[in-house]
């Protein structure tokens, strides 16, 4: 019997990898949330061991990020959060490393941070970043802003007066960790002038193209090769560890792994914070006539794909539903905590809490059941959403109700709360794949789609399979190295499935039209089988694959799209991630502990490509939003993570997952992702549950010492300031 | 930096004997739960590790008049103990069956537990409340002390520099004993507050003794007799209840931590301890 490689520990995971030579690097990280670096002194790091300083990386590019440039691989005059590379030293052992990192001397000047991006967009505030050049397409509109989505559609702020009705509320949502099982791991080595990067990333591509800019070389000098990933859920996304491995491995002319510990993933990249004022305005019928949505994002010391999070999670706040006059202000922020990106409900997460609550207050405002309002309201087939596209295949409706059923909402409304969503794909996007016979008669599938435990394998191997009416096993996934698979534009916000899909079947039809020529004759007189290729009607011409090895079919498949950061008008995205989810709960009136009854999700899945592994992702994003909702949150003091450890921050246990239920709606003609669609409805279901057990939470997570301070009015009053107040506002 | 020496003694006058000539710079290993994370953490940079796994005899379970749990015997082994679990020291096994995630427990130690005086823990709660003792050897022999006693404060315990902890004696337990972790996150999580009670009921109801210890909210263990008194002589009503909680939640101090604010912990014990007592009124 041939056991999983994953669970005899033989499987090789970015951490595992190794190249003869190798040598161990250490980040020296700044113990103070701002300040300038006055001094570093290497002169006591014994001679074998190479250090890594400002003064080694002069001649490159000074800053590298996927959407601003303002990140330095070490610190140059300043360090801008807790945890910010000062120095690097590589060494033989990982022990020797870490020796060297305590001899590394550095002074510095301390200076005043800020830690909340209300706060920072003051005046007063520090400024993080001083001549950096943010790109046109980003709107830099504000002391410490890095962008700002706007959006306006029908009347605007206008639309109110059309309103019998405004509810309004403010909403927090805590920074949270990612807490993959694998940290963060890369290993680079040069060779002839040639950067090669074995790393496990979502997004090998964007790491090629921004080392190639950063050390200033075309991008055919650098080579990456994904390593499978013990998890990653967005916090392998674009450059982490790569800038600062190549620079020591430069410098070394010695390969170089670097492997994080579980105390610096939390000053590497976690969720954003977020801050939220909405409005929601409707008629005394329960018709929605205007929204406004003003959020505050904090993506920490740089801004990664924060400007891509403000915008998504801003029109993610207006939910699915018609409304006619919206305004949506989302600010990315600079702060001095550690740097926020990309998580598992990317932005949708923060978003859908603050507006699906805010849904519960009209409902509660007119006595309309939460079910009925949210149904009148909800966007259909061929309406316009906010960005003015029109939206196809809609399932929203169908969602909510199967969510709606699942805990007998008609029988009774005490204690349950629902929760309905959009979610955003990557828009514009474009995936590559290759499909080449090889030696053996097998189909060799090239693409860059990347591995970190969704079994992506399989997905693709069937869809490759039901494209050519071939065998899965027939279907061998390749290695995945940027010299060898072509260009996808990344792992990430569930696209991989429906990109895929499109582009294997372009590839899969130019397969059969290359292998028809080599037969002279018409693809749709080709017949293809696990036992060969041959011609309809002449069954002696039938040859077995591995006399076709060398043939190639090629497919594209591209996705146009945007929105135009003023007017938020566009295509958002190319198609739409739809879910909903239900609720019960029963609260402990004394002690505010909120136990889950029931939980059930509704994801709308399109085709199922791979079963099993499309229900362990919903389950798995399930138990994500139980984490996000009841405890999980980063807590920072003067922007210190205080809880950097998984004693001190947790996430859930198997004991803490109650019996939860989903559906996967099937239909339409694509394949859809669903790695992450519970995550965002999940604990708006939860806090609207909480909020009908009498307890109007406003925050995640809705820790059981919130739960009981929260009010047990349902009135609409304008909250407590959250700290930092709405001064801004 | 040096590599740590880590010494694995054979015999308990053989640990002794290192920790008398090494000091201070020796941190003694039992299970390594809490000295690993300190470790890990860098909060510690000992010169040496005295390891106790190699000890004989240190890994008893004896059962007589009173309960003795030998230094290294872990927290699984106590919570699977048919032994215990079938006697009067039930309630000790279900309280270490409590702590954390079995992987944990398969490693944390009894004594280990005692020494550490982490405030977030819960058998020094239950202990306190069962008039535990700890057994302390040093080179001149032997002493025992109440764990009321011997955990101070925060990470500071009455050992002395040339003890070891060798031995928890448990007492005969009183009719009623109750462990309650009341935890405000996930279910491995450490205790927000621990409430222990143990109360000798007579046949009639009457309550004879009465101990009630909160812990997890500050550096010790914490108990008020003068607040139980009120409950002796008669059965326990909820209004009685209702008063020892007050009352403790009044005397106790309290501290904030992720786990839930000082204020928080205050509420809290009001309703733990009356809750706890309630199984008594029933």
């Amino acid at each position: 019997m041939t056991l999983d490689p994953r669970i005899t520990g033989r499987f090789e995971y970015g951490q595992d990898q190794q190249v003869e030579g190798m040598l161990h690097a250490r980040i020296l990280r700044s113990p103070h949330a701002h300040a300038k670096v006055l001094s570093i002194n290497t002169s006591e790091v014994p001679q074998q061991v190479v250090t890594l300083t400002r003064d080694d990386v002069a001649d490159l590019e000074p800053l590298y990020g996927p959407m601003v440039k303002d990140q330095p691989i070490v610190a140059r005059e300043r360090v801008l959060h807790v945890g910010d590379a000062v120095a690097a030293v590589a060494a033989g052992t990982p022990r020797e490393a870490e020796e060297a990192i305590a001899l590394v001397e550095v002074e510095y000047e301390e200076m005043p941070g800020v830690f909340d991006p209300v706060d920072a967009t003051g005046d007063a505030a520090p400024l993080l970043h001083d001549g950096i050049e943010i790109p046109a397409e980003l709107r830099p509109d504000g002391r410490n802003i890095c962008h700002r989505f706007r959006l306006q559609s029908g009347l605007g702020q206008q639309g109110f007066e059309l309103a019998d009705v405004v509810v309004e509320d403010t909403f927090a949502v805590a920074a949270a960790a990612h807490v993959a099982m694998e940290p963060h791991a890369t290993l680079a080595y040069w060779e002839e002038g040639r950067l090669h990067v074995i790393t496990g990333t979502q997004t090998p591509f964007n790491v090629r193209r921004d080392l190639a800019a950063l050390f200033r070389l075309s991008e055919e000098m650098i080579r990456i090769v994904v390593a499978p990933m013990g998890g990653s859920f967005g916090a392998k996304t674009f450059m982490r560890l790569e800038p600062i491995t190549a620079a020591l491995a430069r410098k070394a002319r010695r390969p170089v792994r670097a492997v994080l510990t579980r105390g610096e993933e939390f000053l590497t990249v976690n969720r954003h914070p977020a801050r939220f004022h909405i409005r929601l305005g409707a008629t005394r019928d329960g018709t929605f006539v205007a929204k406004s949505v003003d959020a505050w994002w904090d993506t920490g010391a740089y801004a990664d794909c924060g400007p891509s999070v403000c915008t998504k999670g801003g029109y993610a706040a207006i939910g699915p539903y018609r409304i006619p006059n919206v305004t949506v202000d989302s600010r990315c922020v600079y702060t001095n905590l550690p740097p926020a990106g990309a998580f598992r409900g990317y932005a949708a997460t923060q978003g859908v809490w603050a507006s699906e609550r805010v849904t519960d207050l009209m409902a509660g405002r007119l006595e309309i059941d939460p079910l009925e309002l949210r149904l009148r309201n909800l966007l259909r087939d061929g309406d316009r959403f906010a960005t003015g596209e029109v939206m196809r295949d809609v399932r929203f409706a169908a969602c909510l109700r199967a969510a709606a059923e699942a805990v007998d909402w008609s029988e009774g409304r005490k204690n349950k709360g629902l929760a309905v969503m959009l979610k955003g794909m990557q828009t514009p996007s474009r995936t590559g794949v290759a499909l080449e016979i090889d030696a053996g008669g097998h189909i060799l599938l090239r693409s860059a789609t990347t591995d970190m435990g969704q079994r992506p394998d399989i997905a693709q191997r069937n869809l490759a399979a039901e494209a050519l009416g071939l065998s899965p096993d027939l279907i061998a996934v390749g290695p995945n190295d940027t010299d060898l698979v072509p260009f996808d534009t990344r792992t990430t916000s569930s696209r991989s499935t429906f990109m895929m899909s499109n582009a294997i079947r372009e590839a899969a039809n130019d397969l059969r039209r290359k292998i028809a020529e080599r037969f002279e004759v018409a693809p749709e007189d080709l017949v293809l089988s696990d036992e060969g290729a041959g011609v309809a009607g002449s069954p002696d011409l039938s040859r077995p694959l591995a006399d076709l090895a060398g043939l190639r079919g090629d497919g594209t498949f591209v996705t146009p799209g945007g929105l135009d950061p003023d007017t938020g008008q566009g295509i958002a995205s190319s198609h739409w991630h739809q879910a909903a989810a239900s609720a019960e709960v029963r609260v402990d009136p004394e002690t505010g502990v909120t136990s889950i009854t029931r939980l059930h999700t509704a994801v709308y899945a399109g085709n199922v490509v791979d079963r099993p592994g499309a229900e362990l992702q919903n389950e798995g994003s399930t138990i994500f939003g139980i984490g996000t909702a009841l405890f999980e949150g980063i807590v920072f003091e003067g922007g210190q993570v205080t809880n950097g450890n998984l004693s001190d921050y947790e996430i859930p246990s198997i004991l803490d997952v109650p019996d939860f239920t989903y559906d996967l709606l099937e239909g339409g003609e694509h394949s859809h992702g669903l790695g992450e669609m519970a995550v965002p409805v999940v604990p708006a279901a939860i806090g609207n549950a909480v909020a009908a057990a009498g307890h109007p939470v406003r925050n995640l997570p809705m820790s059981a010492e919130a739960v009981l301070g929260s009010s047990t009015s349902q009135g609409l009053r304008r909250p407590s300031s959250p700290q930092g107040g709405w001064e801004g506002d | 930096m040096e590599e740590p020496e880590w010494h694995s003694p054979a015999s308990i006058e053989e640990a002794l004997a290192l920790k008398v000539r090494l000091g201070d710079a020796a941190t003694v290993v039992a299970g390594g739960t809490f000295t690993g994370i300190l470790v890990a953490n860098d909060l510690i940079r000992p010169h040496a590790f005295i390891h106790l796994a190699r000890l004989p005899g240190l890994d008893r379970i004896e059962i007589g008049d009173e309960l003795h749990l030998g230094a290294m015997v872990t927290h699984r082994r106590v919570e699977r103990s048919s032994e215990i679990r079938e006697s009067p020291w039930a309630c000790v096994a279900e309280c270490f069956a409590s702590v954390a995630s079995p992987r944990i427990r398969n490693q944390a130690t009894v004594g280990g537990v005692l020494c550490d005086a982490d405030y977030a823990s819960d058998p020094p709660t239950l202990l306190v409340a069962l008039g535990a003792r700890v057994r302390l050897r040093s080179p001149s022999g032997e002493r025992d002390v109440l764990v009321a006693d011997f955990i101070k404060d925060h990470y500071e315990t009455a050992l002395g520099a040339d003890e070891l902890l060798i031995d928890v004696v448990v007492p005969r337990p009183p009719r009623h004993v109750t462990y309650f972790k009341f935890k405000s996150r996930s279910s491995e999580d450490r205790p927000c507050v621990g409430v222990a009670v143990a109360a000798e009921v007579d046949d009639s109801g009457r309550c004879r003794s009465l101990r009630v210890v909160v812990g997890a909210v500050s550096g010790r263990p914490q108990e008020f007799p003068q607040a139980c008194a009120v409950a002796l002589g008669d059965r326990i009503t909820i209004d009685v209840a209702t008063e020892i909680g007050h009352q403790y939640s009044e005397l106790a101090s309290t501290l904030s931590d992720v786990r839930g604010s000082a204020a928080y912990r205050k509420r809290l014990i009001a309703v733990l301890v009356r809750r706890s007592l309630e199984t008594l009124a029933a």
